[in-house]
């Protein structure tokens, strides 16, 4: 069992946390104009880096979107930030 | 022609229904007042009144008062014993508030052995707390779990989730 620390709630199990993503994937625009080979880097292509990551992740349970620093190898968990914006 | 109505989970009449244990009970709480307000919660309290405190993760409301139980960073679910007077729908000041009675069924366990049974239920840890009463619970996403006594827990379940979460605790092993 591994625990993750939502930003909000502090540490919880990994069962109640979906992965979203590498960070820095960002989605091509405009989508006219992207290639195939574009599209296909994007949506199928990971770096799945051997150690030290920086990964999205939503805690399920209240719904924060966050960055999660960790090592893919260790487990040990390096930095959790939100990506929530401030209100205007 | 196959009756569909069978696959459906049976459950009790719930005004009435009550789990009886050892060292355990269960019944549903009915008739509490719940709204659901999102987005900027200052602004929010500061519209729908000071009056209750703030509980996350087991810990414990006075409920006899209006309490707010935290969900998420910017949502909570203002639970009170008496009907709420409020202006429903979107504020302009950023936030809204949603008349939420009987989207959550709200269950108590009461009892000695309710932290062995709550513990089965989930992975969190009780004692460290969190700023959120949310949680995963018996497999189901999002359960709100807090107290409102030393060894008396509220769950407010999602209303369509109770029969499957009753059964969970009416079959569960002793
Ligand atoms: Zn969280």
């Amino acid at each position: 069992m591994q625990r993750f620390p939502c930003p909000f709630c502090g540490l919880r199990d990994e069962t109640e946390f979906h992965y979203g993503g590498e960070a820095g994937n960002d989605r091509p625009e405009p989508a006219a104009e992207v290639s195939d080979q574009g599209w296909a880097e994007y949506l199928h292509i990971e770096t799945n880096p051997k150690g030290r990551s920086r990964e999205i992740w939503v805690h399920m349970t209240c719904g924060e979107f966050f960055l999660l620093e960790r090592d893919t190898v260790t487990h040990e968990v390096f930095a959790s930030e939100s990506l929530r914006r401030a209100a205007p | 022609m196959r009756d569909f109505a069978q696959k459906w989970t049976a459950f009790p009449e719930w005004s009435e229904a009550e789990l009886l244990r050892d060292g355990w009970r269960a019944r549903v709480v009915p008739g509490l007042s719940q709204t659901l307000v999102s987005g900027a919660l200052d602004k929010a309290w500061a519209q729908l009144g000071p009056e209750g405190a703030e509980v996350g993760l087991w810990q414990i409301a006075s409920p006899e008062t209006p309490y707010r139980v935290r969900i998420a960073r910017d949502r909570a679910l203002l639970v009170s014993p008496e009907a709420m007077a409020f202006d429903p729908g979107w504020h302009a000041d950023g936030w809204a508030a949603t008349v939420a009675d009987n989207s959550y069924a709200v269950l108590e366990l009461e009892g000695s052995e309710t932290r062995n049974v709550v513990s089965e239920a989930t992975t969190a840890d009780l004692d460290a707390g969190s700023p959120s009463a949310a949680t995963l619970f018996a497999g189901l996403q999002s359960v709100l779990l807090y107290r409102t006594a030393e060894a008396r827990v509220r769950l407010h379940v999602e209303s369509g989730y109770l029969p499957y979460l009753w059964r969970w605790l009416e079959t569960r092993p002793e």
